[in-house]
Formats: C-alpha cells, sequence, structure tokens
C-alpha cells in the first residue's frame, strides 16, 4: 500500500513537473538574493551560508506544502484514501514520502551547487548536503501537519508558514549549526546526531498528527 | 517605607514605560471584551422576537 | 452537587458572571500591593539601580505566558477528547490573553535590556524562547480565525496546541543550545539581581495578580464566545438548518 501511494504521487507529480522546477528556482533565487542585499565579501558570505542556505530551504518546503493534500482534496480522491481500511498513518507516510522526493530532495541536490556561491570549502559543501539530507524530511514530516490543518482553508500559503514555521526552528539550528560548525572547523556530528534525533521523533510523530488532522478537516 | 526616586536613577523611561505598555494592553483587553460583550447583548435583544435561547443570568432573563 | 451538570455551555455561562468578581477585584488589590512593596519596601538593587523594578512585571508576564499557553493546550485535548465544546471554548478564550502576556514581557523584556546592556534586543535563550511562544499563540489564533465551522476550528487548534505543546521543551533546548554556542566573551546575559525577600514578595504577588486578572479575563471572553456560538446555533435553527 504504502509503495502504492508513493508511486501514485510521484506519477502525478512527474506530471506537473513544471512545480517541482519551480520550487528549486525559488530555493536558488532566493539564495542568489542574500549577496546582492548585503554585500559581496568572502568573508561575511562564509559566515552567513549556512543560515541563508537553511533558511531559503525553509521557504522552499513551505511553498511546495500546499500541494500535498490539496490535489487529492479537490478531486474528492482524499476522501476516498480515508475510508480505504489501510491505517491512514501509512497513508500520510505515502504522501509525505513522495512530497520529500518531488519538493526537497532536489533541493537537497542542489545545494552544494548553490554553496559554492558563498565560496564554502568542499568539506563544507558535504557537511551542509547531509545536514539537508538529514532535516529535509523534518520539513516534509512537520508540513505535512499544517498542510492537513489547513486543508481548504483561504489565506493558504501564509497561514501554513505561520502554523509551521516556529516548529521548524529546532531543524533550522541544528542544521544551520552543523554547517557552521564544518566551517568554523569544529565537528558538526553534534549538531548532526541532535538533527537526527529530531527526525526520527518527527518520523514517529508526525504522520499520526497528519492523520488526526485530515480527519478533522475532512468531516 | 522609603519613598522611591521617581527618576528611577534616570531610568525613568524604561521604568515608568513598561508599567505603562502593561497597563495599557490591560485596559484594551478590558474595553475590548467589554465592547465585544455589549455589542453581543444587542444584538440578542434585537433578535429576542425570533426566540433565541434565554441564558441564565444573561440580560435577556425575565424570570426572577 | 453535580459538576456535570456546569459541562454545557448555557449553564456554565451564568456560573462564570457570578464568579468574575471574585478574581478582578482581588487582581487589582493584589496589582497596588505589588506595585507598593515593589516600589515602595524593596530596595535599590546594588547592580541595576533603579531599573530592575521592571522585573515586578516582566517576569510575571513572562511566567503567565508559559502557563497559559499550557493551559490553553490542556484545554484544547480535553475539548477534543471528551468532545466537550465548553472545553474548547476554555481554550479559544485562553489564547489572547496568553498572547497579550507573552507580548508584555517581550516589550518589557527589550525596556529593560536597553538601560542595562545598551540594545533593546538581545538574542538570549530566554527571550528568544518567548518570541518563539508569542509565534505559537499567533498561529493558534490565525488558524481558529481562519475556520468557519466552530468544531472543526476547536479540534484542529488542539492539534496544534498539542503538537506545539510537545514542541515548547525541544524549542527551548534548541535555542538553549544555541545560545551558548553564540556566547563568545559577552557575560551572562539577563542576569536577575540578588533577589531579597521584599524583592520576592513583591514578584509571587504581582504573580498572583497576573493569574488572577487572567481568570477573569479568560471569564469575561468565555461569556462572550458562548453567547456568540449559541445565537449563531439557534440562528442555523430557526431556519431549519
Amino acid at each position: 500500500m504504502l509503495r502504492w501511494i508513493v508511486w501514485r504521487d510521484l506519477m502525478l507529480a512527474w506530471r506537473r513537473r513544471a512545480d517541482m522546477l519551480s520550487t528549486v528556482f525559488f530555493f536558488v533565487l532566493v539564495v542568489s538574493l542574500f549577496p546582492l542585499g548585503i554585500g559581496p565579501e568572502t568573508q561575511l558570505l562564509r559566515t552567513i551560508a549556512p543560515g541563508v542556505v537553511w533558511v531559503a530551504a525553509l521557504l522552499a518546503s513551505m511553498l511546495s506544502l500546499g500541494r500535498l493534500f490539496a490535489n487529492d482534496y479537490q478531486d474528492g480522491t482524499l476522501e476516498q484514501l480515508l475510508l480505504t481500511p489501510q491505517p491512514l498513518f501509512l497513508v500520510v507516510l505515502g504522501k509525505t514520502l513522495a512530497h520529500w522526493i518531488v519538493a526537497e530532495l532536489p533541493l537537497v541536490l542542489i545545494a552544494p551547487l548553490v554553496g559554492v556561491q558563498f565560496d564554502l570549502r568542499s568539506e563544507t559543501l558535504w557537511i551542509l548536503f547531509v545536514s539537508l539530507l538529514v532535516g529535509t524530511p523534518v520539513l516534509s514530516l512537520i508540513g505535512s501537519v499544517g498542510a492537513a490543518l489547513t486543508l481548504g482553508l483561504r489565506g493558504g500559503g501564509v497561514l501554513i508558514s505561520l502554523l509551521v514555521l516556529p516548529l521548524y526552528i529546532p531543524a533550522l539550528i541544528f542544521g544551520a549549526g552543523a554547517v557552521e560548525a564544518s566551517v568554523m572547523g569544529t565537528s558538526p556530528s553534534a549538531h548532526l546526531s541532535l538533527l537526527g534525533a529530531f527526525a526520527i521523533v518527527s518520523l514517529l510523530f508526525s504522520p499520526w498528527a497528519t492523520a488526526a488532522a485530515l480527519r478533522i478537516s475532512l468531516e | 517605607m522609603n519613598w522611591p526616586d521617581l527618576s528611577m536613577g534616570g531610568y525613568g523611561f524604561y521604568v515608568w514605560g513598561s508599567y505603562l505598555v502593561s497597563l495599557i494592553a490591560i485596559v484594551w483587553e478590558v474595553v475590548s471584551l467589554r465592547q465585544r460583550k455589549k455589542a453581543l447583548t444587542q444584538q440578542q435583544q434585537s433578535s429576542k422576537s425570533v426566540s433565541a435561547p434565554v441564558l441564565r443570568g444573561s440580560i435577556n432573563e425575565t424570570t426572577s | 452537587m453535580n459538576i456535570y451538570k456546569y459541562a454545557s455551555p448555557a449553564s456554565f455561562y451564568p456560573v462564570a458572571g457570578k464568579l468574575i468578581p471574585w478574581f478582578a477585584i482581588p487582581a487589582a488589590l493584589l496589582f497596588a500591593t505589588g506595585f507598593f512593596i515593589g516600589f515602595f519596601i524593596a530596595p535599590t538593587d546594588f547592580q541595576q539601580g533603579d531599573a530592575y523594578r521592571i522585573i515586578f512585571i516582566h517576569v510575571p508576564a513572562a511566567w503567565m505566558g508559559m502557563l497559559l499557553y499550557m493551559l490553553m493546550a490542556f484545554y484544547a485535548g480535553i475539548g477534543w477528547a471528551f468532545n466537550a465544546r465548553l472545553s474548547s471554548m476554555m481554550a479559544s478564550s485562553i489564547a489572547i490573553t496568553g498572547a497579550m502576556f507573552t507580548a508584555i514581557s517581550l516589550i518589557t523584556g527589550a525596556l529593560w535590556g536597553k538601560p542595562t546592556w545598551g540594545t533593546w534586543w538581545v538574542w538570549d535563550a530566554r527571550m528568544t524562547s518567548t518570541l518563539i511562544l508569542l509565534f505559537l499563540y499567533i498561529g493558534f489564533i490565525s488558524l481558529q480565525a481562519a475556520i468557519d465551522d466552530p468544531r472543526r476550528a476547536d479540534r484542529a487548534g488542539a492539534v496544534l496546541a498539542l503538537v506545539g505543546v510537545i514542541n515548547v521543551p525541544i524549542i527551548y533546548f534548541s535555542v538553549q543550545w544555541w545560545n551558548t554556542l553564540h556566547q563568545g566573551a559577552t557575560i551572562r546575559l539577563l542576569q536577575k539581581p540578588t533577589i531579597r525577600g521584599s524583592m520576592l514578595a513583591a514578584l509571587l504577588i504581582m504573580l498572583a495578580a497576573c493569574w488572577l486578572y487572567s481568570v477573569a479575563a479568560v471569564l469575561i471572553r468565555l461569556r462572550c464566545i458562548i453567547l456568540e456560538r449559541e445565537q449563531n446555533a439557534s440562528r442555523f435553527a430557526e431556519v431549519g438548518v
């Protein structure tokens, strides 16, 4: 069942490839804005790079969250999925996984390229990649709770952001902190461990909360 | 008991400012709640003829 | 006495009305007492001068912000789990008062920071966590405001509040971590002055005053919410929806 959901969502997303690309372009654009706003001084850019890349990743995630349930909700598929004998937990997990693959994984893959703009050394670029790899599932998982709660409401993306961005803060602190540790030359292992722990906790609790939120939004 | 130095050792703006802000916030909350209540009871009065449920203790109650 | 009789909004309405003065008047008295002790009896601090007197409103406000969030999540959770409307209404009522106290604590914190450490805003663990708490309140209030159906708003708010409450310790820990990493050469900020007897008394009395005030404000708002919902309900009943 899980595989079927993931596969279905991936197929649907593939038919709307433009959405996937626009998220990536947004990410790259936002990251590029910061040097333009702050100045090209390399030392400064190296210092702000971890925070900037991570915040841009958060914002790009926010934009894509609306699509997680909205399309299925509009054509009635979501209600049908709620009625299946399969546990809703699995449905949610599948959709979240598909969302991560489509919306977050491209960001993770392109981040090192974007990090080059900030004159980061290769070891730091690697840590940037790893931190986003571990941290973006958290964004999808916690974001899915927000997407489920705001299903069908006016206020759209801004409302989801208000709900979800405060909850992202620990991931931001640990993720950006790991990259920053690498920039400073210290070990990022503590940060990455905490980020990983947060990811595991999110994995255990978020789908359950999202399932509850879906039931509330759809009854 | 000792009379406080009203200028708060030069920090008067900050100390009195803090209490003023807090007072304004509390007064705002109370006043806006009162207005909300008044608007609601007026609304209830005007629709009284359309058999709104009478909450005991509310302004609509006619029994003693 | 069967207390479950009061679980219905309609029957709790008059009870709330009778309770309000019992909290509002003592609150006012305690505010006056706390203020008197804080300004007329507590001595000037050795390090911070008279500026420290801001803590008599800053600290109680910060504590109320936290306590009310927990309480809000509790009532929202109960309202969701037991399908108790009144409980959910309590949660919605608490939200605004809690947000207000959190905002007060941020503003007074800034006003305390300027004379003592030279800047209006300091990114220390507690102030930052308080700011995030305000965001959590705003999220809850916005979500409920965006949903028209009251029962859906109640339940959605409950999910959000419970997720928030679980996250609060995680957020606090991560902000502490972030802060100690970036502290650098600065000395430990927002250090409270050594609390002497009368200062502690003033602090606790002000806390009690804020607590009583909160109860009164929440009950007043609760009555408004009850009226609003019952009015809508009766209007639907007449039309035959």
